[in-house]
C-alpha cells in the first residue's frame, strides 16, 4: 500500500495572526515525518485541517493524487486519516474495550478478535476490561493508538506525543511508531522536542509563523541547526557553570515531613529531606502526578505543616501561610500560571498587588495604596521585559511569556533568598523560556537559591547544581547535576533505581 | 434522522458596558413577559403594566413607600454583596434579618417603660449583633465543619422564622392584645424618626445610605476589599497569595449578618412598631435578585433596589384596580431574575450551530 498526502497552498487567517500561510508539503508512506516548530508555528493549525477540526481558508489537501474535503473529523476517519491527540480523549470510567467500541461500527466479538490482533502483532500489553483510570499515560496512550490502527489508517497523526511519558515509554512509542511506518503506515510527528526529531524522523519539516522555512533529511540535521531554523535566529545555548557548595551556608532544610491528603486525586508525600545551600539551585524531576504539586504548595505554604519540619535561614517557617512566607523572603512561582500565579480578569497592577510585603506599603493602614502599586508594577514591566507599559491592562491579554515575565518579575524584585518555581517555562516560545532560564541563573550568581520542580528534563540538566527524582511521593537521593543524564533521570521517573 | 448539533463556547472579553445595559435588557423583558401574561389574563397589557409601574409611583406618598420598602432591599443587597463577590452563598438573608428583629424587638420590649435618647440606638446595635450571631452558624460550620453554607443558611431562616412565631404567640405576646400573635407596640423612643410627617419614610434610609458608602469604601479602596475580590475571582489564587480565607468567610457573613439584622431592626422600630409573625414579606430572598441585578456593586444595587420595591408597590395596587393576587408582585421578581440569569448566560456564552448532522444511531 502506497499512500501520498499532500497539502497544496494551505491557508488559514484567525482575527489577527495568519496560523498557515501558503503551507504546501509532500508526504509518502514508508517513512516518518516531523512537523517541528515553536507554540503558535502553526503545526497544531495544519494538524486540525488535516483532522477535519479545522476547515482552512485556502488551498487544498490531496490523498492519493485525490482531493479530499474535510469538513470534520468524522470525514478524516473515512479517508482513513488517524490522529491522536495531546490530551486523551477517553472516558476513565469505562473499560479499554468499552472506549474502543464507542465509536466503532463493528460488532463486539468481531472487534474483539481485531483488537487481540493489533494487541499481538505489536506486542502491546494491555487487559481489555479494566477501568481506563487504572492504565498509566503511555498505556492510555497506546489505547488511543488502538482505537486509530481498527480503522486502518493510512495515515497517522501524533500531536506531541512523549509529553506524558517516561523516557522508557517513549523509547517503547518509537519503536512502535517504526513498525507502523514499515507495515506501510504514513506517520506525521508533531513535536518541538528536537533529540525525538533526530532519534525517529527521516524527514523533517520546520514551521515558523505560519509558514514552512524548510523540509530536509534528518541524517543532514544537527540538534543546533534545527533550533536555529526553528527559532530563526542564533540563540546562544546558555549553559550554567556548575559550582561547588560546600562552604556555602544552609539556607533551606527539610526533616521527615510527611504528608497525608484527605483526597484522593492528590499524592501523599512520605519522609522529605532535603536541604539547600545559598546560591543553589535544587532540580526536582518527575512526571507530572508524582506530588510535584503538594511539594510545590508545602514549600509555598499553601499547605500547612509542623513548624519544625521546614527550617529557612534557621527560622521555623512550617506553619506560616505563604504571605507570612515572603516576609521571610521567600518566593513563589506556581504552575498554572493563569489562574493561580495571576488572575486573567484582574489588571496587572493588581496582579502586582499579590506580592504584598509589609515593607512594600502596597497597603497603607489597609487602604489601597494604588500609585505605589502602580509605580512598582511599572518597575517590573521594564526591568523584566514584558511587552507593555501599561500596567492598567487586564493580565488575560497578555501572551504565557509576557505574563510569565510579569510573574516571576513581581517574585523576584523583592529580592528573596530563595525561589521556588514550578515548571516556569511550560508551554513558553523558545525566546521566552530563554529569558527566564537566564533569569534563573542570573539570581543563583547573586547567590540566591532557588527550587526548579520541573518535568522538562533539558531544563533540569540545565539550571540545576543538583538534582533529585520525585516518584509516588517521594523524593530520590540528591544527585550532582554534572553527574547526571537524562537516561538516569528516566529510569528513577518511571520507578526504577539507579545505583 | 438529522439532528443539530450545537456547540457552546466561552466567551473571551465580554464589554463592561454591555455587562451593566444587560440587567436593563432583563427588566423591559420582564415588563414584556408581564404585558404578556396580563394579555393572557385578559387585561390591557398596557393598562395593567401602567397601573403596576406607574400608578403606585405617581403621588408623594407613593414615592415615599417606594423608599420605605427599598431602604431594606438595599441595605440586605449590599450587606450580600460582600459574601457573593468573595464566593460565599449565604442564601439565609431572611433568617438573619427575622433573628436581628427578634433581638431588636426584644430588646425593644425590655425599654417597653424607658424614654430617652439612648434607647433606639442599643436596640439598632443589639438588632445589628443578632444579624451577626445568626450569620455566624452557617459561617463557623462552613470553616470548621466543611458544611454547605447554602443549606445551612437556608434551613436556618425557617428555625428563625418558628422561633418568632412562638415568641409572639407566647412568651412575648402583648398581655393586653386579646392573645393576637403580636407584642406590645414599642414606646415613641424606641421608633425610627419619621422624616416628613404624613409619610411612612423613615430614618432608616440614613442607614442603608452610609452602609451604601461604606461597601463602595471597602470594597475598592481597602485591603479587605482588594482580597474579596481575588478570593471571588480565584480561591486557588487568594490561597497563593496567602490570604486568610477562614477569617474573610467569618468577615463576609458578620457584615452580610449585620446589615440583614439592621434591615430588620429598621422594619420593626419603623414602619411596623412591634413583632409579628410577618415582618419580612421574603425581604431577604428578594435581596438576592436586588444584589445580582445590581451587579453586586453598590451604586447598581441601589437602582436595582428601587425597581425591585416597585413590584412589591405594584403588586397592590394591581391587587386593588384589577383583582389580581399581590403574589403578582414575586412572579415579577421571578422573571427579573430569569431574564437576568438568562441574558448573562448569552452574554457569557455563545452558542454555535454547527449544521446538521446525520444521526447514525
Amino acid at each position: 500500500m502506497n499512500t501520498k498526502l499532500k497539502v497544496s497552498e494551505i491557508s488559514k487567517i484567525y482575527p489577527g495572526c495568519v496560523a498557515n500561510d501558503k503551507v504546501s508539503l509532500e508526504f509518502g508512506s514508508g517513512k516518518i515525518y516531523a512537523l517541528l516548530g515553536e507554540n503558535g508555528a502553526g503545526k497544531s493549525t495544519l494538524v486540525k485541517i488535516l483532522s477535519g477540526v479545522v476547515k482552512p481558508d485556502e488551498g487544498q489537501v490531496f490523498l492519493n493524487n485525490e482531493s479530499i474535503k474535510l469538513n470534520s473529523p468524522l470525514d478524516a476517519k473515512k479517508n482513513n486519516i488517524g490522529m491522536v491527540f495531546q490530551h486523551f480523549n477517553l472516558f476513565e470510567t469505562l473499560s479499554v474495550f468499552e472506549n474502543l467500541s464507542i465509536d466503532s461500527d463493528k460488532k463486539n466479538e468481531d472487534l474483539r478478535v481485531l483488537v487481540n490482533d493489533i494487541l499481538k502483532k505489536y506486542n502491546f500489553k494491555i487487559e481489555l476490561d479494566i477501568p481506563v483510570l487504572n492504565l498509566s499515560a503511555g498505556q492510555k496512550q497506546k489505547v488511543e493508538i488502538i482505537r486509530c490502527l481498527i480503522r486502518n489508517p493510512k495515515v497517522l497523526i501524533m500531536d506531541e506525543p512523549t509529553s506524558v511519558l517516561t523516557e522508557q515509554e517513549t523509547d517503547d512509542l518509537f519503536i512502535s511508531l517504526k513498525q507502523f511506518s514499515k507495515d506501510g503506515i504514513l506517520i506525521i510527528y508533531i513535536t518541538h522536542k528536537l533529540k525525538e526529531v533526530l532519534s525517529l524522523c527521516d524527514e523533517v519539516a520546520v514551521m515558523r509563523k505560519g509558514k514552512v522555512v524548510s523540509v530536509s533529511n534528518t541524517i543532514d540535521e544537527k540538534i543546533e541547526s534545527l533550533a536555529n531554523k526553528m527559532v530563526g535566529e542564533n540563540i546562544n545555548t546558555i549553559k550554567k557553570k556548575i559550582n561547588n557548595f560546600k562552604n556555602s551556608k544552609e539556607i533551606l532544610k527539610i526533616s521527615n515531613l510527611n504528608f497525608k491528603s484527605d483526597d484522593p486525586y492528590e499524592t501523599n508525600l512520605n519522609n522529605l529531606n532535603l536541604s539547600l545551600k545559598k546560591g543553589e539551585c535544587l532540580g526536582i524531576a518527575g512526571i507530572s502526578g508524582n506530588g510535584q504539586n503538594e511539594l510545590f504548595q508545602i514549600l509555598s505554604g499553601e499547605i500547612i505543616t509542623e513548624g519544625t519540619s521546614i527550617m529557612f535561614r534557621n527560622k521555623e517557617i512550617g506553619k506560616l501561610n505563604p504571605r507570612e512566607r515572603r516576609e521571610y523572603l521567600m518566593a513563589f512561582s506556581p504552575e498554572d500560571r493563569i489562574s493561580q500565579a495571576a488572575v486573567p480578569e484582574l489588571k496587572i497592577y493588581e496582579n502586582v498587588a499579590l506580592n504584598n510585603f509589609k515593607s512594600s506599603n502596597f497597603f497603607e493602614k489597609g487602604l489601597v495604596n494604588e500609585k505605589k502599586i502602580k509605580e512598582h508594577s511599572k518597575k517590573i514591566l521594564s526591568n523584566f521585559s514584558v511587552n507593555t507599559d501599561n500596567v492598567e491592562l487586564k493580565s488575560q491579554f497578555l501572551s504565557g511569556g509576557n505574563l510569565q515575565k510579569l510573574i516571576i518579575g513581581r517574585e523576584l524584585i523583592t529580592s528573596p533568598e530563595l525561589l521556588v518555581c514550578f515548571n516556569p517555562t511550560w508551554g513558553l516560545d523558545v525566546g521566552a523560556i530563554n529569558y527566564i532560564h537566564e533569569t534563573l541563573i542570573q539570581i543563583n550568581e547573586q547567590g540566591k537559591s532557588s527550587i526548579l520542580i520541573s518535568t522538562d528534563n533539558d531544563e533540569l540538566l540545565k539550571l540545576s547544581d543538583r538534582i533529585c527524582v520525585i516518584y509516588k511521593g517521594k523524593l530520590s537521593k540528591i544527585m550532582n547535576a554534572d553527574t547526571v543524564t537524562a537516561e538516569k533521570l528516566g529510569i528513577l521517573m518511571g520507578g526504577g533505581s539507579i545505583d | 434522522m438529522e439532528v443539530q448539533l450545537i456547540k457552546i463556547e466561552k466567551r473571551n472579553d465580554v464589554s463592561r458596558s454591555i455587562y451593566f445595559l444587560t440587567p436593563v435588557l432583563a427588566i423591559f423583558l420582564t415588563l414584556f413577559g408581564g404585558g404578556i401574561i396580563f394579555y393572557i389574563l385578559g387585561f390591557n397589557p398596557i393598562e395593567a403594566l401602567k397601573f403596576f409601574f406607574i400608578t403606585p409611583i405617581s403621588d408623594l406618598y407613593g414615592l415615599s413607600e417606594l423608599l420605605v420598602k427599598a431602604t431594606p432591599l438595599c441595605l440586605i443587597a449590599i450587606g450580600l454583596s460582600f459574601c457573593f463577590k468573595s464566593n460565599n452563598w449565604n442564601i439565609g438573608a431572611e433568617g438573619q434579618l427575622i433573628f436581628g428583629g427578634i433581638v431588636g424587638g426584644g430588646v425593644a420590649l425590655l425599654f417597653y417603660n424607658h424614654d430617652g435618647f439612648y434607647v433606639l440606638p442599643i436596640i439598632i446595635l443589639s438588632g445589628a449583633i443578632g444579624g451577626i450571631l445568626f450569620a455566624m452558624i452557617p459561617a463557623i460550620l462552613k470553616t470548621y465543619f466543611n458544611t454547605n453554607e447554602i443549606l445551612v443558611s437556608l434551613m436556618l431562616v425557617y428555625v428563625a422564622k418558628l422561633l418568632l412565631d412562638y415568641l409572639v404567640v407566647g412568651p412575648w405576646s402583648n398581655p393586653e392584645g386579646f392573645n393576637f400573635p403580636e407584642t406590645r407596640q414599642f414606646s415613641e423612643s424606641a421608633r425610627m424618626p419619621i422624616l416628613f410627617g404624613g409619610l411612612r419614610i423613615h430614618a432608616g434610609i440614613f442607614i442603608t445610605l452610609i452602609t451604601v458608602f461604606l461597601t463602595w469604601l471597602i470594597l475598592y479602596k481597602t485591603y479587605l476589599g482588594f482580597q474579596i475580590k481575588v478570593s471571588g475571582l480565584s480561591l486557588k489564587t487568594a490561597k497563593y497569595a496567602g490570604y486568610k480565607g477562614k477569617t474573610m468567610i467569618i468577615i463576609v457573613f458578620m457584615i452580610s449578618g449585620a446589615c440583614a439584622g439592621l434591615a430588620g431592626v429598621g422594619e420593626i422600630t419603623g414602619p411596623i412598631g412591634q413583632l409579628h409573625r410577618n415582618i419580612s414579606p421574603d425581604y431577604g430572598f428578594t435581596a438576592i435578585i436586588v444584589a445580582f441585578l445590581g451587579r453586586l456593586n453598590p451604586v447598581g444595587i441601589i437602582f436595582a433596589s428601587l425597581i425591585v420595591a416597585l413590584t412589591y408597590l405594584g403588586a397592590e395596587t394591581a391587587q386593588i384596580f384589577l383583582q389580581v393576587p399581590k403574589y403578582t408582585g414575586q412572579v415579577f421578581q421571578g422573571m427579573i431574575l430569569f431574564f437576568l440569569l438568562g441574558s448573562d448566560y448569552l452574554l457569557f456564552f455563545k452558542i454555535k450551530f454547527l449544521g446538521l448532522k446525520k444521526n447514525e444511531l
